[in-house]
């Protein structure tokens, strides 16, 4: 026990002195020992008293003192106003409306998503998407309910030579269709690299054999982000009941291949759509979609009685 | 900066809020999206309404150039089409109003003495059933009370903003909002009446068709 109150204290002393303060290590570990011993205070409360008292004597303010947050993995927070570290991969990157924010979006790790903000106070140099970064001494915060990390004047950002692993994340988007995308409805790709040709050219191999496929590229908003999706045959075949067979047909009908995509476009645009999927770089891979019923009465009343 | 330009999110917003943004707002730089900011403080650029398109009118004979009207339980936006946006263009012209549609597109201003109104450029047009409808006016009032709430935090920059250009009556934009609930309330209580009557309708209608089966023979003992 003698030895733990002695190491803390250390920690304490080498917080400071890295700072380039001195403290008196026997008062300290005295302190340290009359609440743990005998107040039975938990250690990292000691130990944040301990911290405030000497800044208090010795007029540190609180941004001089570097404070070395203990590196955890984002599954750890649980709570706003946690200080920690966090080694992560910038997921994506969101634009702001907001001059006091430098950069927002989402980090991640192995164990989960976080949103993100980079003050503009921060000073802080850009991060890219799809790097991974030692984030130092930030802190957590709950905004809307949800949690997100601050990175503040005290954090620091170290980019790091490590691929920060991602979980495989399923994700449900609920939002509107709001753009259908060029290359979609009935189209061709190359028999040799299945890349989607124009006009019967693909992009690598030149004018060869193709063959026939159905797919929407789109975008799904929500009304705070959007979400670019792709959906293949069978996602258009539950929503409209068009399969590729039948969109052949369509088109050979109507002698205009577009007319699939007219058709389709007019059976999915403006509708609400609920998705559950993966996200692979820049497109959501869509596992299941359905359109969305109807709001249920509960929720309008719900809505209505927060009305104050 | 290496910056590459992002899409703009669909905003969702009621015809009341939209109608009275006056104050426009462009970011420096060549290709910056211009914005309207909303009294509640919400910049946007591109929106996604459902709502009743009750006009369509060209505004010259042949000019190519139609004029769209599109109500919510709110109001009304007017919006321009034409052909610069093939899309919404060519759904317009298979549509008779009124209609239910779900319109997506951008917003754009324009100055009449020296005021600013707003309209939208549609980008697609589509017929939707009240399904849509009534989610969109569900999420539209969820999202104008959570602007509501930000403006009485006053943190967001743009609601101060708002605060400062426009200083809105809350409870006014609070009314418009439990105005639209109600209609859709109101609407569902007239489904489920529906609902019943065609039970009942359809109940009869077995009825009769089963009358008509009866051998009478048997009752009349012959």
């Amino acid at each position: 026990m003698e030895n733990r109150i002695k190491e803390l204290t250390d920690q304490i002393f080498e917080q400071f002195k890295r700072s380039g303060f001195d403290i008196n290590v026997d008062e300290v570990y005295k302190r340290l020992k009359l609440l743990i011993y005998e107040f039975k205070v938990p250690e990292s409360e000691a130990i944040r008293t301990i911290k405030n008292w000497l800044m208090k004597e010795l007029d540190i303010p609180r941004e001089q003192l570097i404070i070395e947050s203990p590196i955890v993995k984002i599954a750890d927070i649980t709570k706003a106003g946690q200080w920690i570290s966090l080694k992560a991969k910038v997921v994506q990157l969101w634009d702001s409306n907001s001059p006091n924010v430098f950069q927002v979006g989402l980090i991640g790790d192995e164990t989960g998503i976080i949103k993100f903000v980079i003050w503009a106070k921060s000073a802080k140099k850009e991060v890219e998407e799809g790097r991974s970064y030692l984030f130092k001494n930030v802190v957590s915060d709950s905004f809307g309910g949800r949690l997100q990390v601050n990175i503040n004047r005290n954090s620091e950002i170290i980019e790091i030579d490590e691929d920060i692993e991602l979980p495989p994340r399923e994700m449900e988007v609920i939002g509107a269709l709001v753009s259908i995308q060029q290359n979609s409805g009935l189209i061709q790709r190359c028999s040799i690299c299945k890349r989607v040709m124009t006009k019967g050219i693909c992009p690598i191999h030149g004018k060869v054999e193709g063959y026939d496929d159905l797919r929407i590229k789109g975008v799904l908003d929500d009304g705070e982000n959007f979400y670019e999706i792709i959906l293949n045959e069978d996602n258009i075949r539950k929503l409209t009941g068009i399969d590729l067979e039948r969109a052949k047909r369509m088109a050979s009908e109507r002698l205009d291949r577009n007319s699939v995509l007219s058709e389709l476009k007019g059976k999915l645009l403006g509708r609400y759509l609920r998705i559950t999927g993966t996200r692979g770089g820049r497109y959501l891979i869509v596992k299941d979609v359905d359109f969305l019923g109807r709001v249920n009465k509960e929720e309008i009343e719900r809505l209505l009685e927060g009305i104050t | 900066m290496n910056f590459v330009r992002r899409r703009e999110v669909a905003r969702r917003v009621f015809a009341y809020e939209l109608n009275r943004s006056t104050h426009r707002i462009q970011p420096e730089g060549e290709k910056a999206p211009v914005y309207v900011l909303t009294p509640l403080g919400m910049r946007c650029n591109r929106v996604y309404i459902v709502g009743a398109l009750l006009d369509k009118d060209e505004i010259k004979p042949d000019s190519g150039i139609w004029r769209i009207r599109l109500s919510d339980p709110t109001g009304a936006v007017f919006g321009y089409v034409s052909r610069f946006q093939p899309d919404a263009l060519e759904s317009l012209m298979e549509i008779e109003p009124p209609e239910l549609t779900a319109v997506i597109g951008k917003v754009r201003t324009f100055e009449i003495n020296n005021r600013i109104f707003v309209s939208l450029r549609p980008e697609y047009i589509t017929v939707v059933d009240s399904e849509v409808r009534d989610y969109w006016i569900y999420e539209t009032a969820k999202k104008t009370i959570e602007r509501i709430r930000n403006m009485e935090r006053k943190e967001d920059e743009d609601c101060r903003l708002a605060w400062q250009i426009y200083n809105p009556d809350l409870n006014e934009y609070r009314q418009i909002v439990r105005q639209a609930l109600m209609s859709l309330k109101e609407e569902y209580e007239m489904i489920v009446e529906e609902e019943k009557e065609e039970e009942l309708k359809e109940f009869e209608e077995e009825f009769e068709f089963e009358e008509e089966e009866w051998d009478l023979s048997d009752l009349l003992g012959e």
